[in-house]
C-alpha cells in the first residue's frame, strides 16, 4: 500500500487531470466557494434583518438545562434508532433467508412482505401503530410506537441488500463448500454470508442513517426524542430558527460520523483483500 | 475393501432446456484408476464431471459412489460429497479465510476432526503440494498455480475416495500449468482414484489409465492412452486430435 493518500475509486476510473484541467478546476472551485460565501452571507444578513440573531433567540442555549433537555432527547433518539436498527437487521435477515429459500410458499411470502414494506411510506406504518393498533387493545409505549414502524419500514430494503450481497458472492464458492461435504445451511453461514456481509456493510450503515432520520417522526406519537424536545424548546422560547439550526447540526454530525465509519470499514476490507 | 467401482454412472441423461447435454452416459472408475476425459468444448465433459457429486442434477439414470446411490438432497448427499474431492477450474478458494483455514475448515466442520490435528495435517498437505510457506496468507496473495495447489490440498484433507478435476489448469498462466500437473501426477502415482477433465494431452498420455473421448454429450470412444492417441477409432476423435495438433 502506498504510504501517502490511499487511492479512491476515482483514481481508478479517471486519469489524473492535466495542467489545463487543473486550471479549470481551480477557477471552478474559486467560483463555487465565492457563491457559497455569498449565499451564507445572504442568509445571515436576512436573519439579522428579520431579527433572528437577537439574543433572546439564542441566550437559552447558554443554560445547561437546555442542553440537558437536548441531551435527553438525543439519548432517546439514539435508543429508538438502535432498537429499530437491531429489529430491522434481524427481520431483514430472516426475510432474505425466506426469499432465497427453495420452498415456494416461503419465498413468495417473503417476496410479498419485502415489496410491501418497501412500497409503504414510513409515516403510514407510524399511523398504523399510533391509531390502529391501540384500537385492537394492544397497549404500546411511545417508544415502541416509533421503533416498530421505523424498523418495519426499513426491513424490506435491508433484506434486499442482504440478498444482493449473497448473490454477489461467486457461484463457485457455494459449489466448493458443497463439494467439501458442507450442507447448504453450513455453506451459507460459514462461506457465503461472511463474504456477503463485507459487501453490504456500507449499505447497512446507509440504512442506519435512514432509520435515524425516520425516528424524527417520533413527535407524532409523542415520544420525547431529539426532534420532539426541540419542538418543546421552540414553543417555550418562541425560537424556531435557532433551535432547528442547532438540532440540524446535531443530526448532521451523527450521520457524518456514521458515513465516515462506513468508509473506514469499506476501506479496511478492500485493503485486507488486496494486501 | 469393496469390489464396487468407486464411481459408476448408468444411463445418465441430462438436458439444459432444449439442449441434450448428456446422452446415455455409462462409465465406471475402478479404485486407483485415472480416467481422463477429453473432447471439444461444449461436449458435456465438464457437466459429466459435475454430475458425479451432484453439483449438476441429472434427468434420469443413476450415479453410485462406492456402490451407494447418490441421493437428491440431504445429509446423505453431503456425506457422499465429502468422500469425493473436487478441484475447480477457478480454484474457488474461500477468499475470506487464510490458506490454512481453507484446508482445515471442512475437516473440522464436517468430519469433526479436532482443530489441532486438522491444522497439523493441513500443514503437511500444504507442504506436500509445495505451498507450506503460504499457509498464513489469504488466497489473493498467492499465484494462480499456488492457489490451485492449495485447492488440491483442501480437497485431500477430506481423505476422499476419489478426486474430480474439472479443467484444473485452464485458468492458469502457461508457466504455472506444470506445477499443478506435477502435483496431480504425483497423486496418481500414489494410487488416488481420479477423473480428470482436461485439454492437457501430454498429461493424458503419460498419466491416464484410460482416456474417454466425448462429443455432443456422448462418450464416443474409450481406451488406453496409447491406443487412443495412436489409433483413434472414430472420425470425430481423429478430427479432434488433428485439430489440437495443428496449432
Amino acid at each position: 500500500m502506498s504510504k501517502t493518500k490511499k487511492p479512491s475509486i476515482r483514481d481508478y476510473l479517471y486519469e489524473p487531470p492535466g495542467p489545463r484541467t487543473r486550471t479549470w478546476i481551480r477557477v471552478g472551485t474559486a467560483l463555487a466557494l465565492g457563491l457559497i460565501a455569498a449565499l451564507v452571507y445572504a442568509v445571515i444578513h436576512q436573519f439579522a434583518v428579520t431579527g433572528q440573531l437577537k439574543a433572546k433567540y439564542w441566550s437559552f442555549f447558554s443554560r445547561w438545562t437546555t442542553w440537558r433537555f437536548i441531551g435527553q432527547g438525543l439519548l432517546t433518539t439514539v435508543e429508538v434508532a438502535l432498537t429499530a436498527a437491531a429489529i430491522t437487521f434481524a427481520a431483514g435477515f430472516l426475510l432474505m433467508r425466506g426469499r432465497l429459500s427453495r420452498h415456494a410458499i416461503l419465498w413468495r411470502l417473503s417476496a410479498g412482505l419485502i415489496s410491501f414494506t418497501r412500497g409503504v411510506p414510513t409515516l403510514l406504518f407510524i399511523y398504523f401503530f399510533f391509531l390502529v393498533v391501540p384500537r385492537t387493545g394492544v397497549k404500546l409505549s411511545a417508544f415502541w410506537k416509533i421503533a416498530l414502524p421505523v424498523a418495519i419500514s426499513a426491513c424490506g430494503v435491508v433484506a434486499e441488500a442482504f440478498r444482493g450481497g449473497v448473490n454477489a458472492v461467486p457461484r463457485g464458492q457455494r459449489e466448493a463448500a458443497l463439494s467439501l461435504g458442507m450442507t447448504e445451511r453450513r455453506a451459507f453461514y460459514r462461506i457465503l454470508f461472511p463474504q456477503a456481509f463485507r459487501y453490504i456493510i456500507p449499505t447497512l450503515i446507509a440504512e442506519l442513517v435512514i432509520v435515524l432520520k425516520d425516528t424524527t417522526f417520533a413527535y407524532i406519537v409523542s415520544c420525547a426524542d431529539l426532534m420532539q424536545n426541540a419542538r418543546v424548546l421552540i414553543s417555550n422560547y418562541d425560537a424556531l430558527v435557532s433551535t432547528y439550526l442547532v438540532v440540524a447540526v446535531i443530526y448532521i454530525l451523527i450521520n457524518y460520523g456514521l458515513n465516515r465509519l462506513s468508509e473506514n470499514l469499506a476501506g479496511r476490507e478492500s485493503r485486507r483483500k488486496t494486501a | 475393501m469393496s469390489e464396487h467401482p468407486v464411481i459408476e454412472l448408468r444411463h445418465v441423461e441430462k438436458h439444459f432446456g432444449e439442449l441434450h447435454v448428456l446422452k446415455d452416459i455409462n462409465l465406471s472408475v475402478a479404485r486407483g484408476e485415472v480416467v481422463v476425459v477429453i473432447g471439444p468444448s461444449g461436449s458435456g465433459k465438464s457437466t459429466l464431471c459435475r454430475t458425479i457429486n451432484r453439483l449438476e442434477t441429472i434427468d434420469s439414470g443413476e450415479i453410485r459412489i462406492d456402490g451407494e446411490r447418490i441421493p437428491r438432497e440431504g445429509k446423505n448427499l453431503a456425506r457422499l460429497r465429502s468422500q469425493i474431492g473436487m478441484v475447480f477450474q477457478s480454484f474457488n478458494l474461500f477468499p475470506h479465510r487464510t490458506v490454512l483455514d481453507n484446508v482445515t475448515i471442512a475437516p473440522v466442520d464436517v468430519l469433526r476432526i479436532p482443530k489441532k490435528q486438522a491444522r497439523e495435517e493441513a500443514l503437511r498437505l500444504l507442504e506436500r503440494v509445495g505451498v507450506g510457506d503460504q499457509a498464513r496468507k489469504v488466497p489473493a496473495q498467492l499465484s494462480g498455480g499456488q492457489q490451485q495447489r492449495a485447492a488440491i490440498a483442501r480437497a485431500l484433507a477430506m481423505h476422499p475416495k476419489a478426486m474430480l478435476f474439472d479443467e484444473p489448469t485452464s485458468a492458469l498462466d502457461p508457466e504455472m500449468i506444470g506445477e499443478v500437473l506435477n502435483v496431480m501426477t504425483e497423486l496418481a502415482r500414489e494410487g488416488m482414484t481420479m477423473l480428470v477433465v482436461t485439454h492437457e494431452m501430454n498429461f493424458a498420455r503419460r498419466v491416464a489409465s484410460r482416456v474417454i473421448f466425448m462429443e455432443n454429450g456422448s462418450i464416443l470412444e474409450e481406451g488406453s492412452p496409447e491406443s487412443f492417441f495412436t489409433h483413434p477409432q472414430t472420425q470425430r476423435a481423429q478430427a479432434f486430435l488433428q485439430s489440437i495438433q495443428d496449432h
